[in-house]
């Protein structure tokens, strides 16, 4: 009894230490990661090393939660903004692109297989789904650089299109170890209104646990070290009892860490990193269970037909159903052939392909093994290629910034300003000796390990660290200071604004020509004391000015410190909503407005989104 | 937002003869009003107006001149590919060859500061304006504009 523990201590951290050895190969070949661990759990499963594990319901448990942890994470970690600029696309691909690529795919599998028509759909809803783990993974640490709302686009599909193929996968399970005689049109309805349902219950679980969430993080004085594990309990239980109401526990989880993740509650940062790490081990035990479960040897008879729905998925199903749910989007034709081959499929598929064998269906370890195919071979032929595509593609866009080395600390109490670390880079605009704003002056300069105050350290030079206390505004002005080899040219939109205006004309010009809000008494006032009076009093260079939806920059000053040159950005670096809600009912409704005219003035083209804020 | 959206075709003048920044705006202004059934004079003023705030000549030979009008039904615009270039008044005191006028209905609010910054995002990609410069076909110049420059997309 006693030995056991250890034994199985040692094979189980074996395991999760291979796993974790091996992302190092990953991070350094761009392999799929995943596929090491699905790898490392088949060796070391029946057909390798033979350990032996064929507890079908052990393993469906253990993946749901980690599953559900994974979700959570994926939420919190999903930025609003983000969201904004890609939620309609990406939910169209995760509601309607699942059912259609379920629906294409299982009429494809009822074609080449002895499968009913049933057990055909089943089959396609357990692959319908792309993985969150692989997209999120391959697309970071592939250090691809593509346009942010594809990027985006694909980020939220993979972690929103899951409940939908658990909904569907769970939904002909039970149809089918029922095994009653269905009626077509019934079972359309039933699967319509269940859907409905746990969608809606999800949803409203999530958005409530959420804010419970946020309120006990602000509200409970915990010990930092047990904040984490609470929370990630907290979203657990809401799992639970999300699942006891027929909801879905996944969407709940889903959306709970949206709300918290982008509440701009206390210790978000503390929490991010803890979650990043139980995700990781989420996912590790995950994909090595699924793997210890699966017995290769029975792949070998069935490999062609598997092969052949694994590229019908690949080739067919998903771009068919890709191009259509992004129909009313406006992507380029090569945008939408990336995401298409983007549909990665992971440990979801795998997981969902359990629930056959639970049901105890009589095809259930067949499903499995097709299942499992599938995915190695996306995996394998889509999860390997993701960075050729792209370039063939031509959706390689050079990165924003060089190097860059950031520490975000977290300041107790304050919610909109952060401690910034920076290393500076070689051939920067700060260490070509370029004028620092004084919203970027270091609090601390590191240099040769020396701890220097900013004014003892003079000039700085590249390699220095500085630390920075700054408004969230900013960070990415100071981005492009201390981290980018360009330097900074009078036209830099991004710095200095598209246009200049005159400071001596009046205020309330820009704000007749551009909307920009004043304040009473400030219509009277020249540009020029307009901005000086926001600055207190004192104006400096690249001092910023935000009026609504305009920002002016100070260019240049005079000796006399008098502001003589102008900028006019359009795109003022916005600060991050604080409110989780997801859209106002005002925001839809002006949407749907959009929506209609454009629809009404254009019938053959169709509403675009508005440009990313943050486009440079 | 993609430019194609703002301009027509047909709104594209490819090999524009202008002496002044002066003569410029009223050649902009004329074709302008002929688009939108607008008073000429109306257009001329509000664009100076506009470039009295400071000039919108953003650098590098290119100038977005622009301004809200009440009469604009929707947001239209307008380009020209000078033959010769002229002094602008611009940013880096180059003179100025390409003109985008973009022309907004009083209400644009958002939208219209939204296809400016889109506007000068499309011309400030180097490629783009290097290929507007070699041609004098409308329907080319206009494919570019409507390119999303890749490079500057994200």
């Amino acid at each position: 009894m006693f030995e056991g523990v250890y034994l199985v201590t040692l094979a189980g951290t074996a395991m999760v230490l291979a796993a974790a050895f091996s992302s190092l190969i990953a991070f350094r070949f761009g392999a799929p990661l995943l596929l090491l661990f699905l790898g490392i759990g088949l060796l070391a499963g029946q057909d390798g090393l033979g350990i032996p594990f064929d507890n079908a319901s052990a393993s469906y448990f253990i993946g749901s939660i980690a599953l559900a942890v994974i979700l959570f994470d994926s939420g919190f970690g999903t930025a609003l903004s983000s969201l904004r600029l890609a939620a309609p696309p990406a939910l169209s691909l995760a509601t309607i692109g699942v059912i259609l690529t379920a629906g294409f795919f299982g009429a494809f599998a009822f074609a080449i297989t002895d499968f009913d028509w049933l057990e055909s759909f089943l089959l396609g809803s357990i692959v319908a789904s792309t993985d969150a783990a692989a997209v999120f993974f391959l697309l970071r640490a592939g250090n691809l650089h593509i346009r942010e709302r594809v990027r985006n686009t694909l980020e939220i599909e993979s972690g929103s299109n899951d409940p939908i193929a658990i909904f569907l996968t769970i939904a002909f399970v039970e149809l089918i170890s029922a095994g009653a005689a269905v009626e077509p049109g019934e079972l359309a309805i039933g699967i319509v209104l269940g859907f409905l349902r746990e969608m809606g219950v999800g949803v409203f679980a999530g958005l409530l646990g959420g804010r419970l969430i946020v309120m006990f993080v602000n509200r409970l004085k915990l010990d930092p070290g047990l904040l984490p594990i609470f929370v990630i309990t907290v979203a657990l239980v809401l799992f639970g009892i999300t699942g006891a109401v027929h909801g879905s526990g996944f969407v709940a989880v889903y959306t709970a860490g949206l709300v918290a993740g982008n509440s701009g509650m206390r210790s978000t940062a503390t929490l991010k990193r803890f979650q990043d790490g139980i995700s990781w081990l989420a996912q590790i035990i995950m994909f090595l269970v699924l793997g210890l479960f699966a017995t290769p040897s029975q792949f070998i008879s069935i490999l062609p037909v598997a092969i052949a729905l694994s590229l019908f998925l690949i080739f067919i199903a998903r771009p068919v159903a890709v191009s259509l749910c992004l129909l009313p989007f406006r992507f380029a034709r090569a945008e939408t052939a990336f995401i298409s081959w983007v549909g990665l499929r992971g440990a979801v598929s795998i997981l969902l392909a359990l629930a056959p064998i639970i049901g105890g269906l009589e095809n259930g370890r067949l499903l499995f093994n097709i299942a499992f195919i599938v995915v190695l071979v996306s995996l394998l032929v889509q999860g390997w290629t993701i960075g050729p595509v792209a370039r063939r593609l031509g959706l390689i866009i050079p990165p924003r910034s060089g190097p860059l080395d950031k520490v975000e600390l977290e300041l107790p109490g304050s919610a909109h300003h952060e401690l910034l670390a920076y290393r500076v880079a070689r051939g920067s605009p700060v260490a070509r000796g370029g004028r620092i704003p004084r919203w970027a002056r270091p609090s601390l300069v590191i240099r040769e390990g020396r701890s220097l105050k900013p004014q003892d350290a003079g000039r700085l030079l590249a390699d220095d660290l500085v630390y920075i206390f700054v408004s969230d505004r900013y960070p990415r002005l100071l981005d492009r200071l201390f981290a980018t080899k360009v330097s900074l040219a009078a036209d830099d939109e991004e710095f200095f604004g598209a246009f200049t205006v005159d400071p001596d004309h009046l205020a309330s010009e820009i704000s007749a020509a551009y909307g920009a809000e004043l304040r009473e008494g400030e219509a009277d006032l020249t540009i020029a004391k307009l901005m000086l009076a926001r600055l207190g009093g004192h104006a400096e260079y690249a001092d910023r000015v935000q009026l609504g939806p305009i920002e002016l920059i100070v260019r240049d000053t005079d000796a006399k410190g008098e502001i003589d040159s102008v900028g006019l950005s359009l795109e003022p670096q916005e600060l991050a909503p604080s409110m989780p809600l997801l859209l106002t009912a005002g925001e839809i409704r002006d949407r749907l407005a959009r929506f209609v005219r454009r629809m009404r003035a254009k019938p053959a083209k169709t509403p675009d989104e508005p440009a990313p804020p943050d486009a440079a | 937002m993609d430019l194609s959206d703002l301009i027509d075709q047909k709104a594209i003048m490819p090999s524009l003869r202008a002496n002044s920044k002066k003569q410029l705006l009223q050649l902009l202004a004329e074709r302008a009003a002929e688009m939108t059934g607008l008073p000429e004079r109306e257009v001329f003023d509000t664009i100076l107006q506009r470039e009295r705030l400071g000039s919108t000549g953003v650098g590098n030979g290119i100038a977005i001149p622009h301004g809200k009008l009440a009469g604009v039904k929707k947001i239209t615009g307008l380009f020209a590919r000078l033959e010769q270039p002229v002094e602008f008044e611009a940013l880096d005191d180059q003179p100025v060859d390409l003109v985008f006028l973009l022309l907004a209905p009083e209400g644009a609010g958002a939208d219209h500061l939204k296809a400016l910054s889109r506007i000068a995002r499309v011309l400030r990609d180097g490629d783009t304006v290097a290929k507007i410069r070699a041609t004098a076909d409308p329907a080319a110049i206009h494919s570019f504009l409507s390119e999303t420059p890749a490079s500057h997309a994200a």
